[in-house]
C-alpha cells in the first residue's frame, strides 16, 4: 500500500518538476567504471601534452600522417577449415587493397619477413579451433607492435542471411567507439591502421569497432540517410565478430622473446581485481 | 611493517619518446603525490629517434647523468647545473647501448659493435661485435664487460686491445644441440674488483662467470621461455635481481643456483631495475608506463605511478640527493597560498553555510513560498502551520531570505552544469 502511494507521489514531483531536473543517470558497470589514470580525459594538460607526443612517436603515426596506403596480408592457421576460409575472404573484401594467402606451413617470423619484403604494412593470422575462427592475430610492420586478440562469435555472412556480394568495393568509413585509456587508444589506433585513410563515402559502407567492457565488438553496415537527412537507416552486411584482447607486445611478432607492452596471461587474478575494472 | 622514519629517494626515469623525469619518492607514503615529478626535458621540443637508451651515473658521487639516446647524441646531465656538456657519437650505426666515465675519460658503446674512448688527447676505439649493453665495473673503473645476440660475455680493459676475458657456451645438450646465446644484460658483481659478472638471456638463463675459474659459467640458471631483458646487482652477496619481457621480475640466488623471491605487479615487461640499498626497495619501470618500488623483504608492492610515456630507464641516487627544482618555487608559493587559503576560509564557510541554511530553515522557507512563485526548489508540501506565521516575518528578513535562496539555485544550476560538462567531456564519441 505505502509503496504505491510513494510511487504515486514520486510521479506528481516529477511532473512538477518538469525538464529542468536531468534524467538520473542508471548505474551500470560502465557507468560506475573504475577510475583509470591513464585515461586521457582526467589528466592535466602536461601529461596530455606528453600522451600526444608519445602517439605522434610511436610506429603508428606515420599512418596517421597519411604518409602511405596500408596494404595488408590475411592468412589462416593450417589446414583452414570453410568458415575460417570465408571469414578471410570477407575480411578481405571489407579491409581495402588487402590479400588473402594460405599459410603453407610457414612460420609467422618468416611471413613477416616476406611481407616486408612485399611491402605490406600489416598482416592478420585468423587462427581456428574446432573449425570456428577462434585467434586473431594483428602485426603491423615494419616495427610493429603486435597485438593478439581472442576472436568469439564469428558471424560470416551466410550464417546472416546476407549475400557477400553485397559488399562493394568502396573504401569504407571506419568508426572506432570507446577506446578511452593509453592501452585502448594504441589498440583501437592499430585497428584503423588496417584501412584506407581516405574512406569513398559513395560507397555508404561503415565499419564499427565498438568496445565495451574490453570487448571489441566489430560490425559492418550500409547507411542510407532518410529524406529528412536526420537519421540512418541501417543495413548490416556482415561479417560479425567480437575481439578480446589477450596479448600486445612490441615490435614484430616474438612471443617468446619480444617485449610485452601489456600481457595478462598469468596475473589475470591480480589485475582483474574489480567487475568495474576495465583496460580499453 | 611501521616505517616510523621518512626517507626521500631521488629517482631519475627516462623513456623511449626521450623525456627525462625526476621523482622524489618518499617512504612515508602520504607524501607521495603528482608534485613530486618534474620533467627535465621539455616535451614538446622532442623529436622522433630521440628515445633515451642508455643512463648511467658518471661519478662516484652521483652527481652526474650520462644520457644515450637513439639518435647517437650523448648528453651530460648535472644533477644541481642541469645539462652540462652534449656529444655526438657517430662513429659506427646504431643506437647507445653502454655509456661510462674512467677518470676523465668517457666511453660510449653503440648496438653496432663499436666501443669509443674519449678523453681530451686520446681516442681509442675498440670493435667487439654486435652488441645488446655494456656496461662498466663499478668497483674497478677500467674495466666493462659487453654482450650481445650470438656474442657471449666478453670483459675488457681499457688500453688494452683483447679482451681480458672470453666466456665460452655451455657444453651441447643432451641431444647434442648448441645452445643458443643472447646476452641481454650483464653486471659485475658488487665487491668482488671485476671478477665476477652475472648475464640475463632473452633465451631465458642468467649465469655467473669467474674470471679466475674457468671460461663457462659457474653458475647456470634456466628460466624456460622467459625472456631475461635486465639484471642489476640485489642486496646481499651473490644475488641478482632479473627482469623478464612478460612482467616478472625475480630476485635469483646465484649460490643456490635458483630463483628465490618473485615481486609482482607488472603488466608489461620490465625495462630497467634499480635499488636503494638504505631501505632495501627495489625500484623498476616497464613498458606499461609504471614505475614500481617493491620492498625487497616482504615482497609487497608499496608504490606504483603511471607516468605516460614507455619508460626504459632508472636511476636511483643515494649517495647525494637533489631537491626538485621546483621546490624552492613552490615553497614560497605554498606559503603564500597558505595565507590566502587562512583569508578565504572563512568565505568558503559562509558559503557553505548558506548552502545549508536553505536546508536548515524549511518551517522559514515554507513561509516565504506565497510571495515567492519562481523559487524552483519545493519538493516538500508546505506544513499547515506555515499560512497563519506570516505576517511575523519582517520586511528585511524575507528581502536577505530570497537573496540566500537564489543564490542556492544558482550554486544549484552551476552544480548541474559542471556535471553535464564532465559527463561530455567522459563521454566516449568526445574522446574518439
Amino acid at each position: 500500500m505505502a509503496r504505491g502511494k510513494d510511487k504515486k507521489k514520486r510521479k506528481l514531483e516529477k511532473k512538477q518538476e518538469g525538464d529542468d531536473v536531468p534524467k538520473q543517470v542508471p548505474h551500470t558497470l560502465e557507468s560506475l567504471r573504475e577510475k583509470d589514470e591513464t585515461m586521457l580525459a582526467n589528466v592535466d594538460d602536461e601529461e596530455k601534452l606528453e600522451a600526444q607526443k608519445d602517439m605522434e612517436l610511436d610506429e603508428l603515426s606515420s599512418y596517421y600522417e597519411n604518409s602511405y596506403e596500408p596494404k595488408v596480408l590475411i592468412t589462416y592457421s593450417d589446414n583452414p577449415h570453410n568458415k575460417t576460409r570465408i571469414f578471410g575472404k570477407e575480411l578481405c573484401r571489407m579491409i581495402p587493397n588487402s590479400i588473402s594467402r594460405y599459410r603453407q606451413r610457414s612460420s609467422v617470423k618468416r611471413i613477416v619477413q616476406s611481407a616486408l619484403r612485399e611491402k605490406v604494412t600489416d598482416v592478420i593470422v585468423v587462427n581456428e579451433n574446432q573449425k570456428q575462427p577462434n585467434g586473431f592475430l594483428l602485426i603491423h610492420l615494419p616495427n610493429g607492435p603486435t597485438a593478439h586478440f581472442r576472436l568469439s562469435s564469428c558471424k560470416i555472412t551466410p550464417e546472416l542471411r546476407k549475400d557477400y556480394k553485397e559488399i562493394t568495393n568502396h573504401r569504407p568509413e571506419v568508426i572506432l567507439n570507446n577506446f578511452s585509456t593509453r592501452l585502448g587508444l594504441t589498440v583501437g589506433r592499430m585497428l584503423g591502421a588496417l584501412f584506407h585513410y581516405e574512406p569513398q563515402f559513395r560507397g555508404r559502407r561503415a565499419v564499427t569497432f565498438h568496445n565495451q567492457r574490453d570487448y571489441i565488438f566489430f560490425r559492418h553496415h550500409r547507411y542510407e540517410f532518410t529524406h529528412d537527412g536526420k537519421r540512418a537507416k541501417l543495413r548490416e552486411l556482415g561479417p560479425r565478430f567480437t575481439l578480446k584482447l589477450i596479448s600486445l607486445q612490441q615490435g614484430t611478432f616474438d612471443s617468446k622473446r619480444g617485449d610485452f607492452e601489456w600481457i595478462i596471461a598469468g596475473r589475470r587474478h591480480q589485475m582483474e581485481t574489480s567487475r568495474r575494472k576495465f583496460f580499453l | 611493517m611501521i616505517i616510523t622514519e621518512d626517507n626521500e629517494v631521488d629517482i631519475f626515469v627516462a623513456s623511449k619518446i626521450g623525456s627525462f623525469k625526476h621523482i622524489k619518492y618518499h617512504t612515508d607514503h602520504s607524501k607521495n603525490s603528482k608534485k613530486n615529478i618534474e620533467n627535465l626535458v621539455d616535451i614538446k621540443t622532442l623529436e622522433k629517434n630521440e628515445g633515451i637508451t642508455r643512463l648511467e651515473w658518471g661519478n662516484p658521487e652521483q652527481t652526474e647523468i650520462l644520457i644515450g639516446r637513439k639518435n647517437q647524441q650523448i648528453q651530460v646531465y648535472d644533477t644541481v647545473r642541469g645539462f652540462t656538456k652534449s656529444y655526438s657519437a657517430d662513429f659506427a650505426p646504431g643506437e647507445v647501448v653502454g655509456l661510462g666515465r674512467c677518470q676523465r675519460k668517457l666511453l660510449a658503446a653503440v648496438s653496432s659493435g663499436v666501443v669509443r674512448i674519449w678523453s681530451k688527447k686520446t681516442e681509442d676505439i675498440v670493435q667487439v661485435g654486435k652488441v645488446d649493453r655494456m656496461r662498466m665495473c663499478a668497483d674497478d673503473s677500467t674495466v666493462f664487460g659487453t654482450g650481445g645476440e650470438e656474442n657471449d660475455l666478453k670483459i675488457w680493459r681499457i688500453g688494452e686491445a683483447a679482451p681480458t676475458f672470453v666466456a665460452k657456451n655451455l657444453a651441447h645438450d643432451w641431444l647434442q644441440l648448441r645452445r643458443p646465446v643472447w646476452v641481454s644484460d650483464l653486471v659485475f658483481l658488487r665487491g668482488e674488483g671485476g671478477r665476477l659478472a652475472a648475464v640475463c638471456s632473452r633465451h631465458g638463463y642468467v649465469r655467473l662467470y669467474d674470471t679466475r675459474a674457468q671460461r663457462r659459467p659457474v653458475v647456470s640458471v634456466d628460466f624456460e621461455n622467459m625472456a631475461a631483458t635486465c639484471i642489476t646487482n640485489s642486496f646481499d652477496e651473490r644475488q641478482v635481481l632479473v627482469g623478464f619481457g612478460r612482467g616478472q621480475l625475480h630476485q635469483v640466488d646465484l649460490r643456490g643456483g635458483k630463483p628465490d623471491k618473485g615481486y609482482k605487479g607488472a603488466a608489461g615487461a620490465i625495462a630497467d631495475i634499480a635499488v636503494v640499498s638504505g631501505t632495501r626497495l627495489i625500484v623498476s619501470v616497464s613498458l606499461d608506463r609504471q614505475l614500481r618500488v617493491h620492498s625487497h623483504a616482504s615482497k609487497e608492492l608499496l608504490y606504483h605511478q603511471y607516468l605516460t610515456s614507455k619508460l626504459s630507464c632508472v636511476l636511483v641516487q643515494t649517495e647525494s640527493c637533489t631537491p626538485l627544482s621546483r621546490a624552492d618555487a613552490e615553497l614560497k608559493e605554498e606559503a603564500e597560498d597558505a595565507v590566502k587559503v587562512e583569508a578565504e576560509d572563512p568565505d568558503e564557510l559562509d558559503q557553505l553555510f548558506d548552502g545549508m541554511e536553505t536546508v536548515g530553515e524549511k518551517p522559514k522557507k515554507m513561509k516565504l513560498k506565497p510571495q515567492l512563485e519562481e523559487v524552483p526548489v519545493k519538493r516538500n508540501k508546505p506544513s499547515s502551520e506555515g499560512s497563519t506565521s506570516l505576517q511575523e516575518v519582517d520586511t528585511e528578513d524575507t528581502e536577505d531570505a530570497i537573496k540566500k535562496l537564489l543564490r542556492s539555485t544558482e550554486k544549484l544550476k552551476k552544480k548541474r552544469d559542471q556535471k553535464k560538462r564532465e559527463k561530455k567531456a567522459k563521454s566516449v564519441f568526445h574522446n574518439a
